[in-house]
């Protein structure tokens, strides 16, 4: 049965490194190396506003998204401007730093549980930040980084906590996926040199 | 609008508490506690292709194991009612919105008279089990057309005592505002039932101020008479017809065609699905715009126009 609203066209994605956040990057050179992650949680919604489910396992789809999630069906919330969003990340290190209340720049310590942040992907010692314009492998997926991830008022909204400001630079990284899989919690996360 | 999370929440009990009004109990699969709320709260209820009904929560909001919510069957309605009675039995899975309050009770008031008429009941009990809990006078009267009619009795008896009155039409009782006394200052007035009830209650209380009466209907317009009549409506941006027929509402042709309109009690109540228009003669049916708005803003879930209207979309 459909409990989603009907009529809606699929989003439309823009490839990682052709966005105009990814192709500047992509060209010039960077990004941290020396580094391995491991992926906590993966995380989907079938639609917009619904809570985040918890997957054991979760299957990735080149250039579409993960089989369930709002954007791999076209129910999510986004505007009309194509995007990269076909798997989004967020460090579990910028979750701790909210628990912490640091930088204080909010009213005091922000728990933000796996399934509030409404990202994907929750991984740790993954350096997100520098992995636009990247190439890097989640267990057998390989993803591109296509953009930094921005927050928006709607969560705020919809956590009723005002967390715009708090996740400001360290609200994840928007990707594209280059190579389908499975992904399971665990799994070791690494840059692609080649 | 606020944004408000979507949760799949289990039927944990579903019983009859009238011929017609199914009383539901929903749980949340993995969570003990479910979002906060408070007396007056309703929770939006998604039903099949992506429609919403709104229905008050009539447990204990002291109680964050679950929501409850009863539902009346309405065999002329929309089909929310109907899809709710067929399909949310025991185990079944009801997404349901975390809770809104519309109906808040005023936090001064010492005094509080409620009048509901049979289903609305639901926003009241809350608010009789909120104020007893906090010691602070009240009174409940409950209209229907009798005991077997009147959804939650029980409860309603249970949390209210003598606070209660029942008024069964059947047994020739009807309520008359002229038994409220709102002489002292702090008496606040909540009302929830079908629009005469609303109406019936502010009329014959005169010298209530505004600022005191509360009240709540399921309808949003009181032309019980009006008869719609198909008409054409334009996308200006485009020149797009669409032909809005007599049994349709604009909101769903719209839909149809392609427009992604956000909407949320389709009674034009809330104000979510407001849309421009220029170039036509609308007929406001709605509770929602102000008058100042209505020379070129509509609400296209009840709205229509004479003939013709040009849409800014």
């Amino acid at each position: 049965m459909n409990f989603h609203s009907a009529g809606k066209a699929p989003p439309r994605m823009v490839e990682a490194f052709d966005h105009p956040a990814g192709s500047i990057a992509v060209a010039k050179e960077g990004g941290a190396v020396g580094w391995q992650g491991r992926l906590l949680h993966i995380h989907i919604a079938p639609s917009a506003s619904y809570e985040m489910e918890e997957l054991a396992e979760a299957e990735c789809v080149a250039g579409r998204g993960i089989i369930g999630d709002r954007y791999f069906y076209g129910t999510g919330t986004y505007s009309p401007k194509p995007d990269v969003r076909e798997v989004t990340l967020i460090e579990q290190e910028a979750l701790d730093s909210l628990a912490r209340n640091d930088p204080p720049l909010q009213d005091g310590p922000i728990a933000l549980a796996p399934g509030d942040h409404r990202r994907n992907l929750t991984v740790i010692g993954v350096p997100l930040n520098h992995l636009v314009g990247r190439r890097f492998r989640v267990g057998e997926v390989i993803l591109r980084g296509g953009r930094l991830n921005f927050p928006c008022k709607y969560l705020e909204e919809i956590l009723g906590k005002a967390v715009f400001l708090p996740l400001y630079n360290r609200s994840g990284l928007n990707c594209g996926i280059e190579r389908g899989g499975t992904i399971r919690p665990g799994d070791t996360i690494e840059m692609l040199t080649s | 609008m606020t944004a408000r999370i979507i949760m799949k929440l289990r039927v944990e009990n579903a019983c009859m508490t009238t011929a017609d009004v199914v009383h539901l109990r929903l749980v949340h699969p993995l969570r003990p506690e479910l979002p906060e709320w408070t007396a007056g709260a309703h929770v939006d209820l998604r039903v099949p292709d992506g429609k919403i009904r709104q229905y008050s929560l009539c447990g204990d909001p002291d109680d964050r194991s679950s929501y409850e919510i009863a539902v009346k069957l309405e065999p002329g309605g929309r089909g929310g009612s109907r899809w709710v009675h067929e399909n949310l039995g025991m185990g079944a899975v009801a997404h349901v919105s975390a809770p809104r309050t519309n109906l808040p009770l005023a936090s001064g008031a010492e005094n509080t008279i409620l009048v509901a008429g049979g289903i609305g009941i639901t926003p009241l009990l809350p608010m009789a089990r909120t104020r007893r809990g906090q010691g602070k006078d009240f009174a409940l009267h409950y209209c229907a057309n009798s005991a077997a009619d009147a959804p939650l009795l029980d409860e309603v008896r249970e949390i209210c005592g003598s606070r209660l009155r029942c008024w069964f039409s059947r047994e020739g009782s009807r309520f008359h505002p002229g038994v409220v006394s709102i002489d002292r200052p702090d008496t606040h007035v909540y009302v929830c039932g079908p629009e005469r009830l609303l109406y019936t209650v502010q009329h014959g209380l005169p010298m209530l101020p505004d600022d005191r009466f509360h009240g709540e209907t399921f309808t949003a317009t009181l032309d019980e008479n009006f008869k719609a009549e198909p008409f054409e409506a334009t996308i200006a941006s485009t020149g797009q017809h669409l032909l809005v027929p007599a049994d349709r509402s604009l909101l769903d042709v719209l839909r149809e065609s392609g427009f992604s309109m956000s909407s949320s009690c389709e009674l034009g109540v809330c104000g979510s699905c407001e849309c421009g228009y220029r170039n036509g003669i609308v007929i406001h049916r709605d509770k929602s715009l102000p008058v100042s708005k209505r020379q070129d803003r509509l609400l296209p879930c009840v709205s229509r126009a004479r003939v013709s209207v040009t849409l800014d979309l």
